[in-house]
């Protein structure tokens, strides 16, 4: 009883915040709700809009180039370099490169943004173009000429650090005595990177490639704060779409119903990783049983 | 194969100074042990001359180059790690042809070679296995195996035999010897089991704190321990350490502790006469004493308060207030809680330590 | 020893090679770090000068750009003290909710056997992949029928909402490391399972406390998408919002202002960060992986 009284803020919020919203966005999937907030059913008339949304594809095309552009790229493979070089070098040095790229994860999406924004401005008060302005060069629009490139390496940098903590203390946790023999038999750094820590870090390279799959499906802010989506669309992807049609000016009517069932697609999409990880990564393990009965 | 040499070797991990000043040879082809209790630096040192470590002060050479700077992988030492270190993810094989395999060998030239020295240590049967479908026993001989392979210039063991059963660790002393023999790998062993060392090494190093404290063949080291601590860590049963105090007699030299008198002979006069008056340490090994019914006059009078029959012997133990003595008898003496004896040392086995802990026979023998 | 493997000149070519492989390893960080470190450097060395020459020249030393600090840059915009303490109150709110709602919770599921049990640390795991965001619209709607919609209240509760499942992990996580024996003989010794929880389990688990009240804070400090989404009224601004105007109003001009502000909002950021960093760094792991 004591017990359930514990537990039931937590669940209060999880009904409130998780549960109640992913049912409701369902539901709100199948009615023309906008700005004036009424509940019109019109059956699957959103996801026959989307199929006709001549900006779906581009959108998906968009999606996927950013999802697994920024994976790829930084996520897991520039994540993977910096946990080996961090624990390859000084134990001080190697702390202090995984705190510099922590930073911005921390930082407040705005500050983050702004620091970009400067960076990348294209007047030549910004870093790249003030650059260019001292060797004689004209200054170029980075946001808006290169919007792909800008995206990617801006939430690439924030992506990085994840997987650099998490392949960092894998291979910290590798015992010491393997390394040290691989060095002994004759290793360089790059082999026994290649014959002894790959194969002994698989494990979280898989998990971080799962999970960082489905937090760059769905994560949108960083986008939102830098391009936008822009200019015209080209660098938004599912999730910004869904979001800039619902609280954007630029569509009018604030087509909440149609919104919703764009981000529905991306809840199936996120409930159904949830539990397919949890399967794989055998979280039940993690679940043993209580010791003391009494309550 | 390589001859080894250490100048002047330090390691400190931020205030701790883990090996002191060690210095030592070994010679092409020459097994040496390392030994001492945990935390004494051998494993450290052993560290240090695979490459793993750094050295923070001195020298280390193989074949009168200095590999100080020297990466593991350009030392051509084989490393056998108290935990094996076998790689989980690769089979026995893999385990054993990895060296060859970074060094870039034919595939011929590798499988022939890892038959060859799975062969000599008889697990060519477990070659298609994972070191964890292993016993301990065979998982020593992959990791001697991996170590062997390569046809290392020197041999390091780092405590090859502590995760053995004692029968297991009988066999395989013997089998790492005759390997050593047969191969002529310059060896080294780190233990901190004294039997090993004697029973495996030509000559050992006996450290203690980082420091080395004698550095000699196994039967000198029992003979004549040049201080305290090889002393009471060499032999077992451990030798009977007795704080005594030196006294003149009639022109004799007399050890002296509360119940308890010791009359010397010509042999040590020399270093104690100086010390007449001080307290130094008496040292006789148990297996040194003899017990006698009758009177001798240079005996020690005596009652058993405790016998301990150890299956090949007795060991008696006697008590003078405070001091207590250990005797090994044999078994056939029969000897009886409560009886009275004469405890008879041997002349030339009776060691005394000044109060620096140094051997008053070294002091003889350095003067 | 004329046979020697061991070949100096051979040796020191492999040495230069391994010093030359950690000197590109030292620089390929450095020059991959570059855009991090050059950008956090213009936050302070940006607040405090006038125009950059080429970018990165500052020029000469001014504290105009933080003039905000006691007149408004714009007369629409809030006063900035005002802002500060909305953004203190909504950090420590979620900071509030999220410890009290996830160290009873967590203690519960780490300690007690009960009905559905296993059903409840499922979700919560599952929850954890779950990509809240995606429900941003709905809950949109929700606090709208709330009457929450527009106040610091409707964010503090959906942020730490949306925590509780990673939080009660990490505080499950050291429940669990809390030796059975310890609360068995509380136990015995005549303590209620309540005694049991408030007297010795609770000091046992400072440092999880610890753990995720900093990162509550952090989040309900650097909160982003909830707080420009739901948030519009000038009254609840926090330091994000204002922010973000300077970004829509000044784009691309007045970026003192900007560097000032932000270097003004990091403050606790930069000083949590360089006290707890390792911590962060092992919670952020522990977290992802199940709260060890």
């Amino acid at each position: 009883m004591q017990g359930f009284l514990f537990l039931s803020p937590g669940l209060l919020l999880i009904l409130a915040f998780f549960i109640i919203p992913a049912v409701v966005t369902a539901v709100m999937g199948f009615t023309s709700l906008d700005y004036r907030f009424k509940w019109d059913f019109v059956g699957l008339g959103n996801y026959y809009r989307m199929v006709r949304d001549y900006l779906i594809p581009r959108i998906l095309v968009n999606t996927l180039v950013y999802t697994f552009g920024t994976l790829g790229i930084f996520n897991v493979t520039f994540g993977l370099i910096l946990a080996l070089l961090t624990t390859s070098v000084g134990e001080r040095a190697g702390l202090f490169f995984r705190a510099l790229w922590l930073l911005p994860r921390f930082t407040p999406p705005v500050v983050y943004a702004a620091i970009w924004l400067w960076i990348l401005s294209p007047t030549k008060n910004g870093l790249l173009n003030g650059l260019r302005a001292a060797v004689g060069l004209s200054p170029v629009a980075w946001i808006s000429q290169h919007p792909w490139g800008v995206i990617i390496i801006t939430n690439g940098i924030i992506g990085a650090s994840m997987g650099m903590l998490v392949f960092a203390s894998a291979i910290k946790a590798i015992p010491r005595d393997y390394l040290w023999a691989a060095r002994v038999d004759g290793a360089s750094w790059f082999q026994e990177v290649r014959h002894i820590i790959l194969p002994l870090i698989r494990w979280p390279l898989m998990f971080i490639t799962a999970y960082q799959t489905l937090s760059l499906l769905t994560s949108y802010e960083y986008i939102l704060l830098i391009t936008q989506g822009g200019p015209f669309h080209a660098s938004e992807v599912w999730s910004l779409y869904a979001y800039n049609l619902a609280f954007s000016s630029y569509s009018g009517t604030y087509p909440f119903g149609y919104a919703a069932a764009l981000a529905t697609v991306l809840v199936v999409i996120g409930a159904v990783a949830s539990v397919i990880y949890w399967r794989i990564f055998k979280f039940r393990e993690m679940m043993a049983p209580p010791r003391i009965e009494t309550v | 194969m390589a001859s080894l040499r250490l100048e002047g070797l330090t390691k400190r991990f931020g205030n701790v100074v883990a090996v002191n000043g060690l210095s030592l040879a070994v010679d092409d082809g020459g097994f040496i042990a390392l030994l001492g209790p945990s935390g004494c630096g051998k494993t450290t040192t052993l560290l240090m001359i695979a490459g793993i470590y750094r050295p923070t002060a001195g020298k280390i050479y193989f074949d009168d180059v200095l590999m100080n700077d020297v990466a593991p992988k350009d030392r051509y030492v084989g490393l056998v790690f108290q935990s094996y270190a076998l790689y989980p993810h690769m089979t026995v094989f893999q385990n054993i042809a990895f060296p060859l395999r970074l060094a870039k060998r034919s595939r011929e030239e590798i499988e022939r070679k890892v038959k060859e020295v799975a062969a000599l240590t008889k697990i060519e049967k477990l070659l298609a296995r994972r070191p964890g479908q292993l016993s301990g026993g065979q998982q020593q001989r992959v990791a001697l195996c991996r170590a062997l392979v390569k046809e290392p210039e020197i041999l390091l063991l780092d405590e090859p035999l502590s995760n053995l059963d004692a029968r297991l660790r009988i066999e395989t002393r013997a089998e790492i010897k005759r390997l050593q023999r047969e191969l002529g790998i310059t060896t080294i062993l780190v233990t901190h089991d004294q039997v090993e060392a004697m029973t495996m090494a030509e000559r050992i190093a006996v450290m203690h704190d980082g420091v080395l404290q004698q550095y000699d063949p196994p039967g000198v080291l029992y003979d004549r321990p040049k201080n305290l601590f090889v002393a009471s860590f060499i032999g077992d049963p451990p030798m009977n350490l007795v704080p005594v105090r030196v006294l003149e007699q009639g022109g004799r030299l007399i050890l002296s502790a509360d119940g308890f008198q010791f009359s010397l002979g010509e042999e040590l006069r020399e270093g104690l006469s100086p010390l007449v008056g001080q307290e130094v340490v008496l040292g006789l090994r148990p297996e040194d004493l003899l017990l006698s019914r009758e009177e001798r006059p240079e005996g020690i009078p005596g009652e058993v308060f405790l016998t301990e029959p150890l299956g090949g012997g007795i060991l008696v133990h006697f008590a003078f207030g405070e001091v207590k003595l250990r005797v090994l008898a044999p078994r056939e003496q029969p000897v009886e809680v409560g009886d009275r004896l004469w405890i008879v040392p041997q002349g030339e086995k009776v060691h005394v330590f000044g109060p620096d802990g140094r051997s008053l026979r070294e002091a003889d023998a350095a003067a | 020893m004329g046979t020697s493997r061991y070949r100096p000149g051979s040796l020191v070519r492999q040495q230069r090679k391994q010093k030359a492989l950690k000197a590109g390893m030292y620089t390929f960080l450095v020059l991959a770090s570059l855009p991090i470190i050059v950008g956090y450097l213009w936050l302070i060395v940006g607040a405090f000068s006038g125009n950059f020459v080429f970018g990165f020249v500052p020029q000469g030393f001014t504290l105009e750009n933080w003039s905000f600090l006691w007149k408004p840059p714009s007369p629409a915009w809030p006063n900035i003290w005002r802002t500060v303490l909305n953004t203190f109150i909504l950090a420590f709110g979620v900071t509030a909710v999220v410890v009290v709602v996830s160290t009873l919770g967590a203690y519960v599921i780490s300690r007690m056997q009960f009905p559905g049990r296993s059903l409840i640390l499922a979700s919560t795991l599952i929850l954890h992949a779950f990509p809240a965001i995606t429900l941003l619209i709905a809950l949109y709607y929700i606090l709208r029928i709330l009457g929450l919609l527009d106040t610091l209240i409707g964010v503090i509760l959906v942020r730490a909402g949306l925590m509780v499942p990673f939080s009660i992990w990490v505080m499950k996580g050291f429940f669990d490391d809390v030796p059975w024996d310890i609360e068995m003989s509380a136990l015995v010794d005549g303590a209620t399972r309540f005694q049991t929880f408030w007297r010795v389990m609770l000091p046992l688990v400072g440092p999880g406390i610890a753990a995720i009240a900093i990162f509550a804070f952090m989040s309900g400090w650097a909160e982003f998408i909830f707080l420009v989404t739901f948030v519009r009224s000038p009254d609840a601004w926090t330091l994000t919002s204002y922010i973000n105007a300077i970004i829509g109003n000044y784009r691309f001009t007045n970026y003192g202002l900007l560097a000032a502000v932000s270097l003004f909002y990091m403050v606790p950021v930069l000083l949590f960060f360089l006290f707890t960093q390792k911590f962060l760094m092992r919670v952020t792991v522990g977290g992802l992986k199940g709260g060890r």
